[in-house]
């Protein structure tokens, strides 16, 4: 190809959570009138011709009568999706001349385009904007629906187009930028279910402080109906917020899921994720997949949030399974054909089972050994992974009547916050005690709760994991109660929370 | 010579005479129930009449000690206009129809001071006494309950005797259905006993009554509390024992409510369970097993009007006595009392205790590890004998 007409233009390719640069180059040249897509994959860049061709039509803009060659580099990263319409049709504007080439240096363009030229929203535009900003570009043009998202990057300026034709007199310095949508300020935990409508449950509500003040992995066990997910719903607000970067991260994989809802106010959520995936999902729904690249799934969702499992019992085993690289790693890895990608998922997981095969309840009249048998099937390693496990009753009508309205989640919170600075204070910014190691656990521990949690193992009550589980919980116990060091009383009562978990996995 | 002003006022439909007589010898330090018991024995034996009048006028002359002077009858008049109070008198209008059932032969009281709403004590379609000890398991306390719940909604009077525990709980459950309730105190009107349940007093006067035979300022003494479970059971057509322990003070009331006629029912527990013994003796003896909540409802149905007996008789003020020692911390051993074979979710035993519950699953899982109880998949359960002996005997 020797003559021609030269354009380029910029736009970004993200895999997983990586933000590839991607240069698009126009050839315009001579030749038998036609669209060819080089150096991206599938149909894909088929469709992409298509649109591109239409959308500069519409916009009365299509160099007739030639052959356009199209290049996206570098052509190993794989390129899903439309996000690339925009680009290309900038780049071959650039190489007719109808936008002047040098407007382009330092810009990058972001958006899907429809038949008639206007410009869509495209997922993942949040670690898109941020891997633009990296590199050096300065202005980002995008569409009006990801403005918002793409506008909590900072250093870039974020110009929202409707339609080609507003991108081409932007570029053209025709037409000044318009401003954003004005951000509307996001109230605190607004919305967020408060723990004041849960009435009685003294035994689950205090397993959810602690949970919350430890970071620790909760199970609920009561008969339908009891309130178990109205408890685990309730676990967000008294979790403290997202700090800048957790909401940011939490952020960009939202985007990335295409979670992010277009029209989305520009200011950060910073409540605690939290994610309910039914039980009949698959696997790749609850720990991310896809053909290609990997979508991130419910687990990765749940990051720096809560992960709630209910019916437990009902998970297919090997689903259950994928949770143990989360659980241990706090990230998930996904391969797929085109690409690993790498999600982060650190979540507080809280499951939720029936006591026994009928449900539980009133009219239950299984036997204790029935429910032994039905309980060990949670044993395994998810039983010992599960740090609490308060049995949640039905409240009786009288219970409706005379039990107190319960404790705010403010209140609560307030006191999760002070145990949470206790534990930093000890084991260093943003550590939580379900994490912390055995060994400096059992220094800021007094022999008899050693003793005690010693008598336990030896006695069959607690397997080894379990004997550091407790420890654990009752450091926050004590952090709860502001004790420097962890007591008898503190290791009691982390033992009683695991009572039951203890006889689901030895039944007597 | 005609009766000072405050006699009317006291009285609740009795002669203003006789109020002002009573008053007066109430007001005397002996004249306690056995005196009056002793006098009206006597009048039987000679065959004498046993009208208030004639048994008023042997107790003033029996010399057991000086007539206090009008100024101290005036006193307690004037403390009990106070309260609110009224007085009956055996054989008046205004006094409780079942209790004079049991006059003479039987030991109703000569007199009665009355605190309610309307200044008599109702008299409902039936009057039911539930009774039992100062230490029962939850699910005792939940028995009592649910029995006065069932009973006051059909406006049956729940009796009982104020005491913590069974007592009180009965109570409770009597107001739970703003039904008719009536407490039967061994102290006076005005003593704050058991300490720091006037709330719980002030409840049961507006819901129906609280009565006692004592005189303003009566403390607390062991034989006034035996002496008032005559009144419980002679104020209630049958009475329901829910839970005590051997040699309780339920039992022995019990037997005498069977004596003398009265329908005595009891709820069966485990025979491992030590607040069960009582009843169970009972049933052994011939009470009524109360097999379902319902049929207390049935046993009223089937029944004339009959005098039972109550619950055990308090001793000191402090509402929770110490179980066994097993050098349990405080809490532990309050979780332990609640406990029985019936299992026990920790939500339910911290509001019974009043303890919090993070303290309440240390005490369980400390309970457990020491073998006195066991967790079960609906709950925690007592583990019955070896290791509790040290129950001290209740009364």
């Amino acid at each position: 190809m020797g003559g021609g007409l030269h354009g380029r233009a910029r736009s970004v390719a993200v895999v997983g959570l990586q933000a590839v640069t991607v240069t698009i180059e126009a050839h315009v040249g001579g030749g038998l009138p036609c669209v060819t897509v080089i150096g991206s994959s599938g149909p894909t860049a088929r469709e992409a011709v298509h649109r591109v061709r239409t959308a500069l039509s519409a916009a009365g803009l299509l160099p007739g009568g030639r052959k356009v060659l199209l290049s996206l580099a570098p052509a190993e990263v794989p390129k899903a999706g439309a996000r690339f319409d925009l680009g290309m049709a900038m780049a071959v504007l650039a190489a007719v001349g109808t936008v002047p080439a040098d407007a382009l240096d330092d810009t990058a363009l972001l958006g899907e385009l429809a038949l008639d030229a206007a410009v869509r929203p495209v997922p993942g535009v949040l670690p898109a904007v941020g891997g633009l900003a990296g590199a050096g570009v300065r202005r980002v043009l995008i569409a009006d629906g990801n403005a918002a998202e793409a506008a909590l990057v900072d250093g870039v300026e974020i110009v929202p187009v409707a339609d080609l034709a507003e991108a081409v007199a932007v570029v053209r310095g025709e037409q000044p930028a318009r401003a954003l949508p004005a951000a509307e300020p996001v109230a605190a935990g607004g919305g967020a279910p408060d723990l004041a409508d849960v009435r009685g449950q003294a035994e689950a509500r205090r397993a959810l402080e602690i949970a919350a003040a430890g970071g620790h992995h909760l199970l609920l066990v009561g008969p339908p109906g009891c309130g178990k997910s109205m408890l685990a719903r309730r676990l967000p607000a008294i979790l403290p917020p997202l700090t800048h970067a957790q909401a940011m991260e939490l952020a960009t994989i939202r985007s990335v899921a295409g979670r992010f809802a277009a029209g989305q106010s520009a200011a950060l959520d910073r409540v605690p994720p939290f994610q309910a995936p039914h039980h009949g999902v698959s696997a790749p729904a609850l720990l991310g997949g896809g053909s290609g690249v990997a979508k991130p799934g419910s687990a990765s969702l749940a990051h720096r949030g809560v992960l709630f499992l209910d019916e437990l019992f009902e998970w297919s085993r090997s689903v259950l399974e994928g949770l143990r690289e989360p659980m241990e790693e706090g990230v998930i890895r996904v391969a797929r054909s085109k690409a690993t990608v790498t999600y982060p998922a650190r979540f507080q997981l809280v499951c939720a089972a029936n006591p026994c095969p009928c449900g539980g309840g009133d009219a239950c009249g299984c036997s204790d050994d029935v429910i032994w048998g039905y309980q060990a099937k949670l044993s395994g390693p998810l039983a010992d992974r599960l740090d609490l496990a308060p049995t949640v009753a039905p409240l009786t009508a009288d219970d409706l009547l005379t039990a107190e309205p319960g404790e705010c989640s403010t209140a609560v919170a307030a006191r999760v916050t002070g145990a949470r600075a206790a534990a930093a204070e000890r084991w260093g910014e943003g550590a939580v005690n379900a994490e912390a190691s055995a060994q400096r656990l059992r220094a800021v521990t007094r022999p008899e709760a050693l003793r005690f949690l010693a008598g336990a193992v030896e006695r069959g009550e607690l397997t080894g994991r379990g004997y550091d589980r407790v420890l654990r919980v009752a450091r926050t116990c004590a952090d709860l109660e502001g004790a420097e060091v962890v007591g008898r009383s503190h290791a009691l009562e982390a033992h009683a929370h695991r009572l039951a978990l203890r006889t689901a996995s030895s039944p007597p | 010579m005609s009766p000072p002003e405050w006699a009317a006022a006291l009285s609740s439909g009795a002669d203003p005479a006789l109020v002002a007589w009573v008053v007066r010898l109430a007001a005397a330090d002996w004249a306690h129930p056995d005196r009056i018991r002793r006098v009206v024995a006597a009048r039987l034996d000679a065959g004498q009449p046993t009208d208030a009048g004639a048994v008023l006028e042997d107790l003033e002359g029996c010399g057991a000690g000086p007539l206090p002077p009008p100024a101290a009858a005036g006193r307690l008049a004037a403390g009990l206009v106070r309260l609110g109070a009224r007085v009956s008198v055996v054989g008046q209008p205004g006094y409780p129809h079942r209790l004079a059932a049991a006059w003479p032969e039987l030991g109703a009281p000569l007199w009665l001071f009355v605190r309610s709403a309307t200044g008599r004590l109702p008299s409902g379609t039936a009057a039911v006494a539930v009774v039992g000890t100062r230490q029962p398991t939850l699910e005792g306390l939940e028995t009592a309950r649910a029995l006065a719940r069932i009973l006051a909604a059909r406006g049956v009077v729940v009796v009982s005797g104020m005491a913590r525990g069974i007592d009180q709980a009965a109570h409770a459950g009597a107001l739970d259905a703003d039904g008719p309730t009536v407490g039967v105190l061994g102290t006076g009107l005005d003593v704050d006993y058991p300490h720091r349940d006037g709330p719980l007093r002030d409840a049961v006067a507006a819901a129906g009554g609280l009565v006692t035979e004592y005189r303003l300022g009566t403390p607390p003494r062991a034989p006034n509390f035996l002496w008032r479970n005559r009144i419980i059971a002679g104020l209630a057509d049958a009475t329901v024992v829910v839970e005590g322990r051997a040699r309780s003070g339920a039992l022995q009331t019990a037997r005498l409510a069977a004596a003398q006629g009265r329908e005595v029912l009891a709820v069966p527990g485990s025979l491992h369970q030590p607040a069960s013994r009582a009843p169970l003796d009972l049933i052994r003896d011939g009470a009524r097993p109360l097999t379902h909540l319902d049929e207390i409802l049935e046993v009223l149905d089937g029944l004339p009007v009959m005098p039972g007996e109550p619950d055990d008789a308090p001793v000191a003020d402090h509402g929770l006595a110490p179980v066994a020692d097993h050098g349990l911390a405080p809490v532990a051993a309050d979780v332990l009392r609640l406990l029985g074979a019936v299992p026990a979710t920790p939500d339910r035993l911290a509001a019974a205790s009043g303890h919090p519950i993070g303290a309440v699953l240390g005490a369980v899982a400390d309970l457990t590890v020491r073998g006195l109880a066991a967790a079960t998949p609906r709950g925690f359960v007592a583990v019955p004998s070896n290791g509790r002996s040290g129950q001290p005997p209740c009364l």
